[in-house]
């Protein structure tokens, strides 16, 4: 067993709608959601759904990878700033074609990795890029 | 005020030890030391949980040892070197301890690469990046990108890293990789994530190390001690280590002859030194004119994971007392910088012949 229910179950939030936390006495945006600040400390923290779109700053066709991740291997990894200004590291997917500087991207659900052919999968956010963002 | 002094160090060639386990390779390198016996036992060791499937490595290793003291494991990932030689000199500087035996074990060389992506994985935050399958090299090769678009520099410039080290690492016979490399080697090796290849990357193999900190109550033979430990942690950056920034600012006036860095990547190497003043974008070209790494560094020393700092340390005080088998360096002044695998977590430790 690669899966394990209740290690995906908590993360639902960053793992699949990318909810950040927001303090309310500092304004400090962060991904992944956490309790504190980590800039001065507050408990005092609101959820934000970012909108899942963002820029892409740089990416990479990495041909690591780790036990379970064999079929999406190589993979692009991007570097991207959200639209509220977070910057992180995450897969993209769907890239067909020349990647161009500065190309728009939205956050899709994609599978992750599965136990077996028939076991448990766990799902998790990619990045698609985004041809006409106002179609 | 006490002194913390280095009293002896020992260590093992980093290599891939199929027939030993990290009990093994700590006796092994332990049995080198010129010792006494020590008031406490400190343990650099990162990822013993998934490599050998041990918890309670510490007391273990004490039991072995035969000692019933105080002991205890540190863990910072790649930094936890670091981490224990910064707490073993705290414990020292207290006062309240008079000697400690600081041993480095990590055992890396057992596994295929997919393997040991999963363990170095663990560094990433559990929330996000480990479970969306990322590994380490991914963030290195971003790197590489935005400091080549910033400084208008070509994969070229880094492949000066690798050169000069696995130079350094042909002379010393505790290296993993001990042999020249040419540039076409370099520059033709395998794509790792792109522009990274394999030559940018330092090797993963099994490690132990030991080294006898006392107070100045005790006389070695030559006299090298701490003069300082400074840390700092900060988010992964593309351009910038704010941690290694941070610790180093202690430093600054320090004037350090030599320096033995944590170079997990070649950009690691490039953004550390720029951190320390050296030109940014430029820093790769300056290799002829200071003296880092002469043990050849991860790239061709070899990694022992978490046990790399006190490799560091104990490299650091061979070149102080004059017994390093290596390129030996000039100067009574040494530093240590340790990191984690993409330095958002540094310490560095300032060393003094006398
Ligand atoms: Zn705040």
């Amino acid at each position: 067993m690669k899966v394990f229910p209740a290690q995906i179950w908590r993360n639902k939030e960053s793992l699949y709608s990318l909810i950040a936390g927001k303090c309310n006495k500092c304004e400090n945006l962060f991904f992944p959601y956490r309790e504190v600040c980590n800039k001065c400390g507050s408990t005092s923290i609101s959820k934000v759904k970012l909108s899942g779109r963002g820029t892409l700053i740089s990416y990479t066709m990495s041909y690591q990878n780790r036990p379970g991740f064999e079929k999406t291997t190589p993979e692009y990894i991007g570097l991207i700033r959200l639209d509220e200004g977070i910057e992180i590291v995450a897969p993209l997917t769907d890239v067909t074609g020349e990647i161009k500087d500065n190309s728009r991207v939205e956050a899709v659900i994609r599978r992750l990795k599965a136990d077996s052919s028939n076991g448990l999968i766990e799902y998790g956010i990619k990045f698609r890029l985004v041809e006409d963002e106002n179609r | 005020m006490t002194e913390v002094l280095i009293y002896d160090a020992s260590m093992i060639k980093v290599d891939r030890y199929y027939d030993k386990n990290l009990v093994d390779l700590v006796a092994e390198s332990v049995s080198k030391l010129n010792s006494i016996k020590p008031d406490a036992i400190i343990l650099a060791n990162a990822y013993s949980e998934t490599t050998v499937n041990q918890v309670l490595l510490a007391s273990k290793i004490s039991n072995m040892l035969g000692f019933s003291g105080f002991t205890s494991r540190i863990e910072n990932g790649d930094a936890s070197g670091g981490a224990a030689i910064q707490t073993a000199y705290y414990m020292i500087k207290s006062g309240l301890v008079k000697s400690i035996l600081l041993i480095g074990v990590e055992k890396m060389g057992d596994f295929p690469t997919s393997y040991l992506n999963e363990i170095t994985a663990e560094n990433l935050d559990e929330k996000f990046g480990y479970r969306e399958g990322l590994t380490l090299q991914p963030f290195a090769a971003l790197q590489m990108k935005q400091y080549m678009k910033t400084y208008g520099v070509n994969y070229d410039y880094f492949t000066q890293w690798p050169l000069v080290m696995h130079k350094y690492g042909s002379e010393n016979p505790y290296a993993y990789l001990k042999f020249q490399v040419d540039k076409k080697t370099v520059e033709q090796s395998q794509i790792i994530s792109d522009p990274l290849r394999l030559f940018d990357t330092s090797p993963r193999a099994d490690g132990a190390t030991a080294v006898l900190l006392t107070s100045d109550e005790f006389k070695p033979e030559v006299k090298v001690k701490i003069e300082g430990v400074s840390s700092s942690i900060s988010e992964f950056s593309t351009l910038s280590m704010p941690a290694v920034k941070q610790a180093y600012s202690t430093f600054r006036e320090y004037k350090a002859d030599f320096m033995e860095i944590h170079d997990s990547y070649s950009i690691n190497a490039a953004l550390i030194l720029e951190e320390m003043g050296l030109e940014k974008g430029k820093s790769l070209n300056m290799l002829d004119s200071i003296q880092v790494n002469y043990s050849g560094g991860l790239k061709s020393r070899g990694y022992p994971g978490g046990a790399t700092g006190v490799y560091q340390l104990a490299e650091a005080f061979m070149q102080l007392a004059g017994t390093f088998p290596g390129k030996r360096a000039q100067g009574e002044k040494g530093l240590v910088i340790s990191t984690d695998d993409l330095g958002t977590s540094a310490y560095v430790i300032g060393l003094r012949r006398c």
